[in-house]
């Protein structure tokens, strides 16, 4: 049995003039969280396109369950939500949720078994209502959400891929999905998904791959790429209102390498020789009220920021993420 | 084959199961009944111009043609005021006359309508000329011409000595002219039911091809902007998508055919009873005869005929993300119908014609044509199978041509594609 769940080799893609993706390769273990980081333009969804042979790579090779992913076969072990959500709207959600399911073989009377169980799951038969037989375009936005979540999942697919699956999602449905991302981990099954949330990826992804400008920056696991992202990073938080006595210092280059300044929260990576505790025993002098101060692993977010340097996430491009 | 048929169900049920399909398929017989028969009753009701009183005949023949003509023309009416004015001239000023009188013609309405020369030639019954605003009236046109041949007649007879009261007892009748269709099979239904029986059916592949082959434009440009799209073609090609859309849909017209068939059939039959209770005969309706080898050839037209336009408007809605563009953008493929449908009475007029030929023989019109010319008259069976075949090559061409810019355009989003992109887009398809 092959140990990666999906092995990206050396994919390239080219759209009239530009390389969207450029020689890219992944590997993500079985039964794992991977999350595929990168800016809004990085390949993102390029890249996901070419995994499910959307889109075929200019060159290289996609293997699914180690096999190709051009094979219909192992396509139909493959689940998959798109960033851009989309439903038949005139349809019937369990007449939908049938259909896709059908397209992945699920024999029909199988199909509407699972469709209740999913149903009842998020919440979408409730106090005797049934949403299913409600008309898609009937639903709230958050409801048409999981039903395409639903649709994803029916055939219990081994390998299940989500682009930007937090986009647009509220709290409440944004926890259920991440309830559904561990419960399908627990089930064995792997789970891949790109975001720009690093948030969310820090707390579920085993694995990550930043990529940006259709190239990989860095791969590996979360742990294994926190501590390689070295240095000495200091998790800081200010009663309310004291932050402007503690700038001056916070910007003082002898002390501090790099900033993330949040306005009551700060991560910062301390210069190299400069003394913790002399900064703690500075900020408090100033009078500033510390409500924390831990020596920290730097957050994703920040090694996000380092890998793919600030400017580029603001000048990141709309459309193919 | 699992996934295609799994795509062609969604795509027949949804279609039967909406609420427009059940009221079309209920009310279709009435719609085709209004814009298929009214037309023609209309037609057949309007008169021509009220007043052909009002034209100027210009008798260079020396004799009273002139006269008789006009009050031929006024329906034996002999009150002055209600007759053509009649000028005699003579054969010398016969053109300063008629300049003078495209002059009066020409002035509009408050001149008159056109004037007639009569002339020696009329009188040896050659040639007679009219020029006026209403030329183009071929009834008013036949009318003076049937005055002017009527009173010649009437001339020559008196001429032999013949009183004009005999003659007039002799020479005005009415004839009605019955037309029955023959063919190699014998004897069929009148003449008039076939052309109308083949009007209907031309218009209702027409109307059949745009409404159905509008809905795969509209199912194709639903898929490309709600993005179900793209979670379709992760488990199925997009040729499959495009088969079992373009089946589906097909399939769903073809039922609405067939109830309305079976409405139309059933129609008849429950007509006799409820005819009877009013105390008035069933008249009889002569169908066109049929035979199962022609009703094969009639579907096969349609089939191919939808599969030629379901490819084209399908790539259609692939390159388009709203209503407006939509519409623009299938105006070239409705251009190709509305160009077939514009034959229809050209053809009806003269079905064995060289434009009736080669616009039935042109793929892009002959599934509505050829039909149309089959039931009007006897094609060769030669010539309706190779019809077909050039349907089917068309077909080939539109499906392979709309097959690849479906696959590129579906998952295109933004502004439309210029047409070289859209070349760009089959070539790397």
């Amino acid at each position: 049995m092959p140990d990666s769940a999906l092995l990206v080799e050396h994919i390239t893609k080219r759209f009239s003039g530009h390389d969207a993706v450029r020689d890219l390769s992944l590997s993500v273990p079985r039964g794992t969280v991977y999350g595929l980081l990168g800016p809004n333009g990085a390949g993102k969804t390029t890249t996901i396109r070419m995994v499910l042979d959307i889109l075929a790579p200019d060159e290289g090779r996609i293997l699914i369950l180690g096999r190709a992913n051009t094979d219909d076969a192992v396509r139909q072990r493959v689940g998959y939500l798109p960033e851009e959500r989309g439903l038949y709207k005139k349809m019937q959600v369990r007449r939908m949720l049938r259909f896709l399911a059908e397209l992945k073989g699920v024999p029909g009377r199988e199909a509407d078994r699972r469709i209740s169980r999913w149903l009842e799951r998020f919440g979408l038969i409730e106090n005797g209502r049934d949403w299913g037989r409600a008309r898609v375009d009937e639903l709230s936005r958050g409801m048409q959400q999981k039903v395409q979540f639903i649709g994803a999942l029916l055939h219990e697919p081994e390998l299940v891929i989500l682009d930007e699956p937090f986009s647009g999602l509220d709290p409440i449905n944004a926890q259920a999905l991440k309830d559904t991302v561990v419960d399908l981990r627990r089930e064995g099954r792997t789970v891949v998904f790109s975001t720009h949330l690093m948030d969310n990826a820090e707390r579920l992804c085993d694995s990550i791959c930043i990529i940006a400008r259709g190239e990989r920056q860095l791969e590996g696991e979360l742990a294994t790429v926190k501590a390689q992202h070295g240095g000495r990073h200091v998790a800081l938080e200010l009663a309310s209102g004291d932050a402007a006595r503690a700038v001056a210092m916070l910007h003082d280059a002898s002390v501090v390498r790099t900033l993330d300044d949040s306005n009551r929260s700060f991560e910062l990576e301390l210069a190299p020789g400069a003394d913790p505790q002399a900064l703690l025993r500075r900020i408090l002098d100033a009078g500033a009220r510390v409500e924390r101060f831990e020596m920290v692993r730097p957050s994703l977010h920040r090694i996000f920021l380092d890998v793919v340097g600030a400017t580029d996430v603001e000048a990141g491009m709309s459309g193919h993420g | 084959m699992g996934k295609l048929l799994t795509v062609l169900r969604r795509e027949y049920t949804e279609r039967v199961r909406s609420r427009w399909f059940l009221i079309s398929t209920a009310l279709g017989p009435v719609f085709f009944a209004a814009i298929g028969v009214l037309p023609l009753v209309l037609a057949s009701r309007t008169r021509p111009s009220p007043d052909l009183s009002h034209i100027v005949v210009l008798d260079a023949t020396g004799t009273d043609l002139g006269r008789r003509v006009a009050g031929e023309l006024a329906g034996g009416i002999a009150a002055p005021e209600s007759q053509a004015i009649v000028r005699a001239v003579t054969p010398d000023a016969l053109a300063r006359a008629e300049s003078t009188a495209t002059h009066d013609v020409m002035a509009g309405e408050s001149g008159p309508l056109g004037y007639l020369v009569l002339d020696s030639a009329t009188l040896a019954g050659t040639a007679a000329r009219y020029a006026g605003r209403n030329a183009s009236s071929l009834i008013d046109v036949k009318r003076i011409e049937d005055a002017v041949r009527q009173s010649v007649l009437a001339l020559r007879l008196e001429g032999e000595g013949l009183e004009p009261r005999r003659i007039k007892a002799l020479t005005d009748f009415q004839l009605d002219m019955r037309a029955e269709r023959l063919t190699t099979r014998g004897r069929e239904a009148g003449g008039l039911a076939s052309a109308l029986f083949a009007y209907l059916l031309a218009f209702l592949l027409y109307t059949m091809i745009v409404i159905y082959g509008q809905q795969i434009l509209r199912g194709v440009m639903e898929e490309k902007t709600t993005r179900v799209a793209e979670v379709i073609v992760s488990s199925v090609s997009t040729d499959t998508l495009l088969t079992g859309k373009v089946v589906g849909v097909g399939a769903a017209s073809l039922t609405q055919m067939l109830l309305w068939t079976a409405g139309a059939l059933a129609m008849l039959e429950l007509r006799r009873p409820i005819l009877a209770r009013f105390g008035i005969p069933n008249p009889t309706v002569p169908l066109p005869h049929i035979s199962a080898a022609v009703a094969v050839v009639l579907v096969l037209f349609f089939v191919l005929g939808f599969i030629l336009y379901a490819g084209l408007f399908a790539a259609v809605g692939a390159t388009v993300s709203n209503e407006q563009d939509a519409q623009q953008a299938s105006l070239p493929v409705m251009l190709l119908l509305i160009l077939a449908i514009i034959f229809v009475q050209p053809i009806l007029l003269e079905p064995t014609g060289t434009l009736a030929r080669v616009m039935s023989w042109l793929p892009f019109s002959a599934p509505i044509l050829m039909p149309l010319r089959m039931t009007i008259i006897q094609v060769g069976w030669g010539e309706i199978l190779a019809t077909l075949a050039g349907v089917a090559f068309g077909c080939a061409a539109t499906v392979w041509l709309g097959a690849r810019i479906y696959r590129v355009g579906l998952l295109m989003y933004g502004k439309r594609p210029t047409l070289r992109e859209l070349g760009r887009w089959v070539r790397q398809a």
